[in-house]
């Protein structure tokens, strides 16, 4: 480059595309069907259950823990937004794929910035619904239930179920970075988790699983909970997020688009 | 940045892309694009163009050979050249929900241009492609030629050296097809361009080189003029006047003429095809001695077939006639 082309490059911002990527691809997931469903299926469900147990605690008058009542609901809140996961970061990569990636892979962007972008944006989508819908029904639960929820143990209920989730979303956005089409991302993501998940649960209780979390669940939210069993939780998460993104970023970049 | 001791703009050595172990999208392709070159990719559908267009973007890793821009070697993550490139796809598709302002701005930011160069520089451009009335409507109700133009705004939100434009009058309208060659010829001046078409016109207007891929192979590469040159002028077209029943008969005497393979008289037009070892000087000069002795005159002459046109598909069809010497040549040379 001559000295006055040197002299007219504007200095660039390295850290800018990941964050236009980022930007981009939370807005387009934020306006998409996929996630306006999960909210408000997640929401009506939510509002339904409480207000039927609100109403048998009041009008039968039997009482209603609020730690179950949660556990339950954010038990079958998770199994059924898994799913609806799985479509939103399976597609991730995959979805865009073709002449919309082209027009942003040409640019000044690298493939480990696209997909970092990526994932961190599926990241910041899922587990940013899933505490804020997490933290308002707890909060409707304390005050309109038998109030036994401790706010240190709800705390860690709610990390431990996104921790979860987290590594639902990176499966997803690897799965999406080494398929050619959603469809076989979603089919692929959707055999491992659930498969996985029943794997796991036949395994001993020694071994953490989805279902053995999912269960403690009520008595991580009256505040008992097994520090032991959480760092290990939380080890073979970070464990397998790890692994299924260097597989997934180490492939994308490396491969044609 | 990294130095360019070469001076190259695209160097490509052996480039070789096989899709899959099943389709041989690019063989042997090894070129040069000097500084202020426009270089026309030329090939019927399938040839390689969007192949080779996609290796020197790094979208796609060469199976073999490689793929040099201004002296580096194109990776999928060297973002760093892709930073002096402006590329515009075949149909560009924009992310939903955008409007032109919003799209540039994403566009500029994925070339890391802080706010205080890209605000200005989209605004700009806007009005440069004539966008500032729709500057904020969705580009989803946008016409072929909107999109075109946004495309081309896209393409140069960061002032590139290069510009890898592939088919870029793909579904245009004559106006906008007029503009956007008007526009390649402008950009010509201070930049290097290569335009991938199958529309042999457009290069012929713009390009002053050419590089001719069939079946995945350059079978040409060099200057638009030296390809001209190498048109076989055998085929013309003469408008005739005066008695229907002298000009059967000259056109009769013509067809007995042996420099001629080929000679059709529809009313008062004379479509004259030459052999290939004949020339076309002699063999003229023959027509217009016997359309003489028959008393017809001559309105007009003109040589059929685009000159690049004609020269390209003498190009492929001489490529597609070789068959297998092609082969036995290839190892000659190696």
């Amino acid at each position: 480059m001559d000295a006055a082309t040197a002299d007219r490059a504007p200095k660039i911002n390295r850290w800018l595309p990941y964050w236009a990527v980022l930007q981009a691809d939370v807005r387009q997931t934020l306006h998409g069907w996929v996630w306006r469903t999960w909210v408000i299926v997640s929401v009506l469900a939510a509002v339904g259950c409480l207000l039927y147990r609100l109403g048998v605690y009041r009008e039968a008058g039997m009482v209603q823990l609020a730690s179950k009542v949660t556990g339950d609901l954010l038990r079958w809140s998770i199994l059924g937004s898994v799913t609806v996961i799985i479509v939103l970061t399976a597609s991730s990569i995959s979805g865009d794929r073709g002449t919309l990636a082209d027009s942003v892979l040409c640019r000044g962007i690298s493939r480990y910035q696209y997909f970092f972008a990526k994932w961190h944006a599926r990241l910041a989508t899922v587990l940013g619904t899933f505490l804020i819908l997490g933290a308002a029904v707890l909060v409707s639960s304390h005050f309109l239930l038998q109030e036994d929820l401790s706010l240190l143990g709800s705390g860690v209920a709610l990390l431990t179920l996104a921790l979860l989730l987290a590594t639902v979303v990176t499966c997803g956005v690897a799965v999406s970075a080494l398929t050619n089409s959603t469809v076989m991302g979603v089919t692929m993501l959707w055999l491992l988790i659930y498969g996985t998940g029943f794997v796991l649960s036949m395994l001993p209780a020694r071994f953490p699983s989805l279902d053995q979390a999912l269960t403690r669940i009520q008595f991580m939210l009256q505040g008992q909970y097994d520090l032991q069993y959480l760092g290990q939780l939380t080890m073979w998460s970070a464990i397998v997020s790890g692994v299924a993104a260097l597989v997934g970023v180490g492939y994308f970049a490396r491969r044609d688009v | 940045m990294a130095d360019n001791p070469s001076g190259l703009v695209v160097e490509t050595y052996k480039l070789t892309k096989i899709y899959q172990n099943r389709q041989i999208a690019l063989n042997d392709v090894s070129l040069t694009v000097e500084p202020g070159c426009v270089l026309g990719l030329l090939g019927p559908n399938g040839a390689g163009k969007t192949t080779f267009v996609r290796l020197a973007l790094g979208l796609h890793r060469p199976t073999a050979g490689w793929v040099k821009v201004f002296g580096s070697t194109m990776t999928p993550n060297a973002a760093d050249l892709r930073r002096r490139i402006g590329y515009i796809p075949t149909n560009p598709k924009f992310p939903p929900g955008m409007t032109p302002i919003t799209y540039l701005d994403y566009m500029a930011r994925l070339f890391g241009l802080p706010a205080d160069v890209r605000k200005p520089r989209l605004a700009s451009l806007i009005r440069a492609v004539d966008l500032l009335a729709v500057s904020g409507e969705r580009i989803a109700g946008f016409s072929n030629g909107m999109t075109s133009r946004l495309a081309v705004a896209a393409s140069l939100i960061n002032e590139p050296d290069l510009l890898i434009w592939d088919e870029p009058t793909h579904g245009l309208d004559p106006e906008a097809r007029r503009s956007m060659l008007e526009l390649i010829k402008t950009l010509s001046r201070e930049k290097t361009l290569i335009v991938s078409s199958h529309n042999l016109g457009d290069i012929d207007e713009v390009c002053n080189h050419a590089a001719v891929l069939s079946r995945g192979q350059l079978i040409y590469n060099g200057s638009l003029q030296d390809l001209k040159g190498r048109m076989r002028r055998n085929h013309y077209e003469l408008d005739l006047e005066g008695d229907q029943k002298a000009i059967g008969k000259a056109s009769n005497a013509i067809k007995n003429m042996t420099e001629f393979k080929a000679v059709t008289l529809k009313q008062r037009r004379l479509d004259l095809r030459l052999n290939d070892e004949a020339t076309n000087t002699s063999a003229l000069a023959n027509v217009f001695m016997t359309l003489a002795d028959n008393k017809v005159t001559l309105v007009s002459i003109r040589s059929v077939g685009q000159q690049t046109e004609q020269a390209f598909l003498d190009l492929v069809e001489k490529e597609e006639s070789r068959g297998f010497a092609r082969a036995y040549q290839s190892e000659e040379a190696a």
